[in-house]
Formats: structure tokens, sequence, C-alpha cells
């Protein structure tokens, strides 16, 4: 299917694939590959944060100042205890994954930020998806920092990752996750390297072909990389992720 | 085509995962092996709203992921995405290097600590949960 289009492909004697909406002969070794451009990355975006406006799940877009480039952000506070928390059970939000994104639902104000209590820390967790041109495919960008702006370090977050995932990643994690300039902020921002992506979305997106449904590539991307750096998606995405047409 | 077994072999227990699990249990006999603790359940013929009724999931590959010779297992509802992940590997003898990715609907990775029990609930029919895994080289 061609994914800029969304019409699928009338067979051809040449492999070839769609890009940016201009059609190219794929090389027997590209084929496998499944690329995309910008604007089928901004159309996926709008798809996904459709569905994360009706369950309320945060997501936004933003455009740069000349508005010809944009982005996915996400924004969510935990609260991470100290040496002494006044609130005991929370602290059990650090822990695993899942429960923050009950924190989520509950706005700013409604966080009861202990202002007596020593040690117990809000802790603001960004996320970014941005489309690579180099790589074409979507990038997780992602920083945290306190409430007063001091950034963590690499070595906080892992903190928020999942187990499963710490061992592989700290094995060579300068492979994996790189700080770099934000490119459309110019601010530094931790990195999930893409080189990888297309090695499990090819998988997928051929499965999907296959049987003849379409997947928001973003939905299924993000879903897989998202846990990796303590972002989970609400199973309510993977019902919108095919949808047969 | 082949077909499956009808009864369910037992995902053993976690904490039989220190090499000792997958090994033993030999889907050409398809007789479920005796659990230290949870009991045996032939899966369909719990009573319903049973909590300690198993979920049977059905396990099919994507790709070039080898496909495992057993693909119909009953899992205890609590057991986690990466629990599964974990046994999967083992099965399968995937090398340290290798990642696995578990999809529901064919095109979405639960997070890891989500709950069979929950998943069968959201996406479940007649009678079973279908998830497909796919073996990859993710990072590094």
């Amino acid at each position: 299917m061609c994914i800029f289009t969304g019409k699928f492909t009338p067979r051809r004697k040449e492999k070839t694939s769609c890009v940016n909406g201009i059609w190219r002969k794929l090389s027997s070794s590209m084929e496998e590959d499944e690329f995309f451009g910008e604007k089928t990355f901004q159309s996926f975006c709008a798809e996904f944060i459709k569905h994360s406006q009706q369950i309320g799940d945060g997501w936004e877009w933003r455009t740069s100042k000349d508005c010809s480039e944009g982005y996915m952000c996400k924004t969510h506070f935990q609260i991470k205890p100290g040496t002494q928390v006044s609130h005991p059970e929370t602290s059990a939000h650090v822990q695993t994954c899942l429960p923050m994104e009950e924190a989520l639902e509950l706005p700013l104000d409604d966080f009861e930020v202990p202002e007596t209590t020593t040690g117990s820390e809000v802790i603001k967790y960004e996320y970014h998806v941005l489309y690579s041109c180099s790589y074409q495919v979507p990038v997780l960008y992602f920083r945290a920092s306190f409430l007063d702006g001091k950034p963590l370090a690499l070595k906080d977050i892992w903190e928020g990752i999942h187990e499963c995932y710490k061992t592989r990643l700290l094995q060579e994690p300068w492979d994996t996750i790189t700080q770099q300039e934000h490119p459309i902020l110019g601010q530094p921002f931790f990195v999930l390297h893409p080189c990888k992506t297309n090695e499990f979305m090819t998988p997928l997106l051929k499965n999907s072909r296959k049987i003849n449904r379409s997947v928001n590539y973003i939905t299924s991307w993000l879903s897989v990389v998202g846990p990796v750096v303590g972002l989970n998606l609400p199973l309510s995405y993977a019902r919108t992720t095919s949808q047969d047409e | 085509m082949a077909e499956e077994p009808d009864s369910v072999l037992q995902l053993p227990p976690s904490t039989a995962a220190d090499g000792e699990g997958p090994t033993e249990v030999s889907p050409e006999t398809a007789t479920p092996e005796p659990p230290s603790s949870a009991a045996v359940s032939p899966g369909t013929e719990e009573p319903a709203g049973d909590t300690k009724k198993k979920i049977d999931v059905l396990l099919k590959a994507v790709g070039d992921t080898p496909i495992m010779k057993t693909k119909k297992w009953a899992v205890e509802r609590t057991r986690t995405i990466q629990g599964l992940i974990d046994f999967i590997k083992k099965f399968l003898k995937l090398v340290a290097s290798e990642q696995l990715f578990i999809y529901v609907n064919q095109s979405f990775a639960p997070s890891p600590d989500q709950e069979v029990g929950t998943l069968y609930e959201c996406f479940g029919s007649d009678g079973k949960l279908v998830l497909h895994y796919c073996k990859s080289q993710a990072w590094g």
C-alpha cells in the first residue's frame, strides 16, 4: 500500500515506492524496507492525536516557527519519592510503568505536592515524536527535569525504565540512547536511536498488508519504543491501530 | 494444515523459568505438566467467573520469526506480557541480543507489565486471546 496516498499499489513489473508523493524504483535490497515522508508522518500523528483527545491522553501537535515542520508532544508529571514521603501510597507509582498513566488523569492543580515534606519531588517528563528525514522514520525525543528546570541526567532516567530493557540498554547505551539537539527547539534531549526502527516495523507492516489491514505506523511504533523510556500507551490505542476499510 | 492437539498445555510458572520449564514440556505428548502450585486446567471446563481461570492464548509468528510447535497455551490471568516474552524467548532459544515483541490486533505492543487477563478482556474472542510475536534486533 502506498502509505502516502492510502491506495494499494497496482501490480507493477518493477518494485516501486511512493515517498513524499514521488514514485521511485526500489532496488531489491530496499523493497523490504518501509519508508514514509513527512506528510504521511503528520497524517498518522493527526490520527493518533485524535484518539489521544478522545481519551484525554495529553498528546498535542506543535509546529516550528515557520510551520514547515511539526511534531507530537506530551508532558506528564510524576512524583518521585525521596527519603521521606508524606503520601506513601503514591511511591508505588514510581516502580512500575503502568501506574504512571493513572497520574496523568490528575490535573496539575490536584497534585498534592507537599511543601514541607523533604525529599519528595515532582519530575516533569516530556516526550516528543519527530520525523527524521535522514532515516525516514519517526524518532522519539525525551527529557526529564525537576519543576525548577534542573534536568535529570540519563542515569536518573534509567530508574524509570522497565527492568526488561535495562540489561540490554545498559550494555550498549551509546548505541541506543544519545543526547542530541532537538531539531526544532534547539535544546538538548535524549533520543532513542532510529537506526533499527525499520527492522522491527517492517515485519509488522508486511503482515498488515498480507491481511489487508491498514495500520497507524505511529501508534504501532510508539507502542514498541515508548515503554523502553517509561512511556506506556493505554490499550485503547490498540483498537484504532488497525481498521478494516 | 497440521492440527494442534486439542488439550491445552500449561505455561510453566515463572518461578520455574530457570531453565527447567520449557525444556520439560513436550509438545508431542500433549500431557499437561502438573505444576507445583496452581491447579492443572483444561481451560474450557472451569466455571465462568472463576478468577483463577486461565486464559487460552494462541501464539502466532510474524515475519521470519520461528514458529512455535505448540501454539496454544493456558496462561494465568496475572501473567504479564514480559513474562510471556521471556517464556517464548526461552522456548525458541533466542540469543540475548534478540528482542521479542508481542502484539495484539497484529499491530499494537502492550506494555511489558500488562496482564494477559486484561488483554483477554479487551481483545479476546471465541474464548481465546490471539497474540502475534516477532523477533527483532531492535537495539544495539
